[in-house]
């Protein structure tokens, strides 16, 4: 489904990305796991065509979209849920899923799939008009999942939706994770949190130091080791 | 030939006060108080030549002293601001003082004739220049001693460690804070500094011109000033002055026979140049290879 | 007393008008982060073109007031094309320091076509004031407030209820989410761009039909007045431009009547340092619209 083909990224002279091939295959869920600094948010923000790769390709459904902007990366069904969620704090919560929908242009079809959001995420109809910067932590990753399932992506990705929340929040992040994969939506998702992600995962990379430096299925490695490695990195530097 | 020599005089004044915005952009504050200190530095000092009979060079020291006196007072509540609050609170300030000297009236009796600043009138007949037969060469000479004062004191100044510390707390004040550096401090001593350097070509506009009006000293004037460091680029005084030749010996004066229509295409000019070379026409990789030229690369500072 | 509340109502009426230029640099900021010099000298533009309109070819008020905006959108889109488009994202001090060139360009295109200082514009409403219990109420001041208002009332729907303003509060609060939802900065950026200039096109034309003329100075102080109401208000918030704008018409129309006319400005600065000495203000643009 979605193909990332020897991808370089830079900033400046500094390359975070070293070269990096992965795969999502369709109806799965497919992690990449690494330290901070590894690469993850890059990655992420290249497939998205927020950054731009030196070389490399970037292939969704067999179409490129290395060249293509942002919005145009969106309509073809490729949507992110960014690192700290980033909800438009001043507007509310109905607001921020609208904008989610931004690029639709049928109202009937929004309005259903807002309540189809409302439906699997009761607290966010409870809070629908309140902004969503009063939202806790959890709500707000909760909001920023669904926005970004507004737009009806095909492949969702999710920047380390654990990052900063209480364990049992990122217990129910996962669960809904797993139930919307469970629903059709495919997922590549980079994390830290090796031990959470390697439950949901059919698939999964190690990246250090913007290299991809294992792939597998779970329980191909020990988890120990590769908690470990997504902390730390290895050993070797 | 006098064409050339008041041209030189004009390019003298507007690079003081280009140096004075020069100092308060380095710690990235972008003020538009200048002409307001400018504004005060002429009329100080030509109050204190014609109505208290001083000789000119005390006069421009107090000017000085009086604007730097008030830029440092307007430091401290200005500078509790950043970005586009402080270019507001700064125009405020200069149309403040600009309105002040509209209603401003001193005068007094000498040999007959009444001298002073009369408010919308403004401040005629200050003559010292002609009183005391300065020529016009004189004068020019005058100016650019002055001009090139300041410049060695900057140039000295930048290649201190008072210059790293103006630039650490422009290029990211979170870091200078973290190296102890005390934020307000700097930036009131950069605001007092400008303040100064604004006051002293105040001083030597007033004199130059003999005839003085507010609207001398309006925005206008207040943006040019910060038109020329950001042009020029921030990484030395120097550009400060390239551009102010760019602009005023190139575009204003060099373009004069289009006539009328010479501000269209100085504004075109400055757009294009600000595209091409958004950090300024001498930024850091030009500076740094100009140095190299002149055979001093590696030893001063990189960058 | 009676004073007080008669010089109230006069800065009401004009702090409408103020409320509108504050708003077109609010709303640029909000959606840009950048400062647009030439925004006086716009307004100045479409306003020649209002008068040019009512004197060489005729034209009554509406006429007019179509020529400014079309004129002031028009001047915006160059002003955006040379100056806020082509220029990269950090740098900001240079747009502003070329829409300052522009401003000269502008100005001096303005003072060549038309080298008289003062022009006639069509008046909004020749009728005579209304006189009440000792207040006096001029209509054409009134019809300038109402208009205002519904000019202000037009805007708060589109971004609350529109497409268009969604994205644009989007743009304005979280830029990178807004991109990640399919949305263009740029392109919302320079929408808003030019629905400021009309704005202060608007505003340009209803003060002066209330003064019947226009002259070369009015883009100066547009652009001053604007300034200073948007930072009273509170640099970035869409209600507070309009309180912004309001109470300078207040303050100033009062310190006019208790301290003569030229003490009208000072007061108003004065006022504005205090503000941002107190409230030290951070840029939240478009925080609690």
């Amino acid at each position: 489904m979605l193909r990332v083909g020897d991808v370089v990224t830079a900033y400046g002279q500094l390359e975070a990305l070293k070269g990096v091939s992965v795969a999502a295959e369709s109806g799965k869920i497919t992690c990449l796991l690494g330290p901070n600094g590894a690469g993850k948010t890059t990655l992420m923000m290249t497939v998205t065509g927020l950054l731009k790769p030196k070389r490399g390709s970037i292939a969704f459904e067999g179409q490129e979209l290395v060249g293509l902007s942002p919005s145009e990366i969106v309509a073809r069904g490729v949507a992110l849920v960014p690192e700290n969620r980033l909800v438009f704090p001043d507007m509310s919560v109905r607001e921020n899923l609208e904008a989610g929908a931004y690029l639709r242009r049928k109202p009937a079809e929004i309005a259903a799939d807002l309540d189809r959001m409302f439906e699997r995420f009761p607290r966010l109809k409870e809070r629908a008009g309140q902004s969503a910067g009063t939202l806790s932590g959890g709500e707000q990753q909760m909001l920023a999942v669904a926005r970004a399932l507004m737009s009806r992506p095909r492949l969702l990705l999710m920047d380390e939706p654990s990052l900063g929340l209480a364990p049992l929040i990122v217990e129910e992040i996962f669960r809904i994770v797993a139930e919307l994969n469970r629903d059709g939506t495919s997922i590549f998702l980079v994390e830290q949190n090796a031990h959470m992600a390697l439950k949901v995962a059919h698939h999964f990379y190690l990246i250090e130091q913007g290299r991809v430096t294992f792939s597998g299925s779970p329980g191909q490695l020990a988890e120990d080791e590769v908690i470990q490695r997504a902390y730390l990195g290895s050993k070797r530097g | 030939m006098d064409f050339y020599l008041a041209l030189l005089q004009v390019i003298g004044i507007h690079a003081l006060i280009g140096l004075s915005a020069y100092v308060v952009i380095l710690t990235g504050q972008v003020s538009l108080a200048q002409a307001g200190f400018f504004a005060i530095g002429a009329y100080v000092a030509g109050m204190l030549t014609v109505l208290a009979g001083w000789h000119l060079i005390p006069a421009l020291l107090a000017a000085g002293l009086v604007a730097g006196a008030v830029a440092f007072l307007v430091g401290f509540p200005a500078l509790r601001v950043k970005g586009l609050m402080l270019v507001v609170a700064t125009t405020a300030f200069g149309e403040a003082v600009r309105l002040f000297f509209f209603n401003f009236d001193y005068q007094v009796a000498k040999g007959g004739v009444r001298v002073g600043p009369l408010g919308g009138e403004g401040f005629k007949q200050i003559r010292f220049f002609p009183e005391n037969g300065y020529t016009t060469l004189d004068v020019l000479v005058f100016i650019w001693v002055v001009v090139g004062v300041v410049m060695a004191l900057l140039w000295w100044m930048d290649r201190s460690r008072a210059g790293a510390v103006l630039r650490a707390v422009g290029e990211d004040e979170l870091a200078a804070q973290a190296m102890g550096i005390d934020l307000t401090a700097v930036k009131v001593a950069a605001m007092t500094a400008g303040g100064v350097i604004a006051g002293f070509g105040g001083a030597i506009y007033a004199h130059y011109t003999t005839h003085i009006e507010h609207f001398n000293f309006g925005i206008v004037l207040a943006t040019f000033a910060i038109a020329y460091p950001i042009l020029g680029g921030l990484s030395t005084a120097f550009g400060t002055v390239v551009a102010v030749l760019f602009i005023q010996g190139l575009l204003i004066e060099g373009l004069r026979f289009l006539g009328d229509w010479r501000n269209l295409l100085f504004g075109a000019l400055i757009v294009l140049a600000m595209n091409l070379r958004p950090h300024g026409l001498l930024d850091a990789a030009t500076t740094l290879r100009l140095r190299r030229l002149f055979g001093r690369g590696g030893a001063g500072r990189d960058a | 007393m009676l004073d007080l509340i008669q010089n109230t109502i006069d800065g009401v009426m004009i702090g409408g008008a103020y409320a509108l230029l504050a708003l077109g640099f609010t709303l640029t900021f909000g959606v840009m982060r950048r400062l647009n010099l030439a925004f006086g000298a716009i307004v100045l533009c479409g306003l020649y073109a209002g008068a040019a309109a009512h004197q060489a070819l005729g034209w009554g008020l509406l006429g007019s007031i179509a020529a400014t905006l079309a004129v002031a959108v028009a001047a915006g889109l160059y002003v955006e094309r040379l100056c806020f488009r082509a220029l990269a994202e950090s740098a900001s001090i240079a747009a502003m320091v070329s829409s300052f060139a522009i401003w000269m360009q502008l100005e001096e295109i303005a003072a060549l076509l038309m080298p008289r200082r003062t022009y006639a514009y069509p008046a909004l409403s020749e009728a005579r004031p209304w006189e009440w219990a000792g207040l006096s109420l001029r209509p054409d001041q009134l019809a300038m407030a109402a208009v205002a208002l519904g000019a202000m009332a037009a805007l708060g729907w589109t971004l609350r209820r529109t497409r268009f303003g969604l994205a644009a509060r989007a743009v304005a609060t979280a830029p990178l989410a807004a991109r990640l939802a399919g949305i263009e900065p740029a392109r919302i950026g320079s929408a808003m761009f030019l629905l400021a200039c009309g704005l202060g096109g608007l505003a340009g034309a209803l003060i002066a039909a209330v003064d019947s003329q226009v002259t070369i100075k009015f883009g100066m102080w547009a652009m001053l007045k604007g300034l200073v109401a948007m930072t009273l208000g509170g640099i970035g918030s869409i209600p507070g431009a309009v309180i912004g704008g309001l109470a300078l018409g207040v303050i100033e129309s009062n310190a006019q009547w208790y301290l003569g006319a030229e003490w009208r400005d000072i007061v108003a600065y004065g006022l504005l340092f205090a503000v941002l000495y107190w409230r030290r203000g951070r840029e939240r643009p478009w925080t609690n619209s």
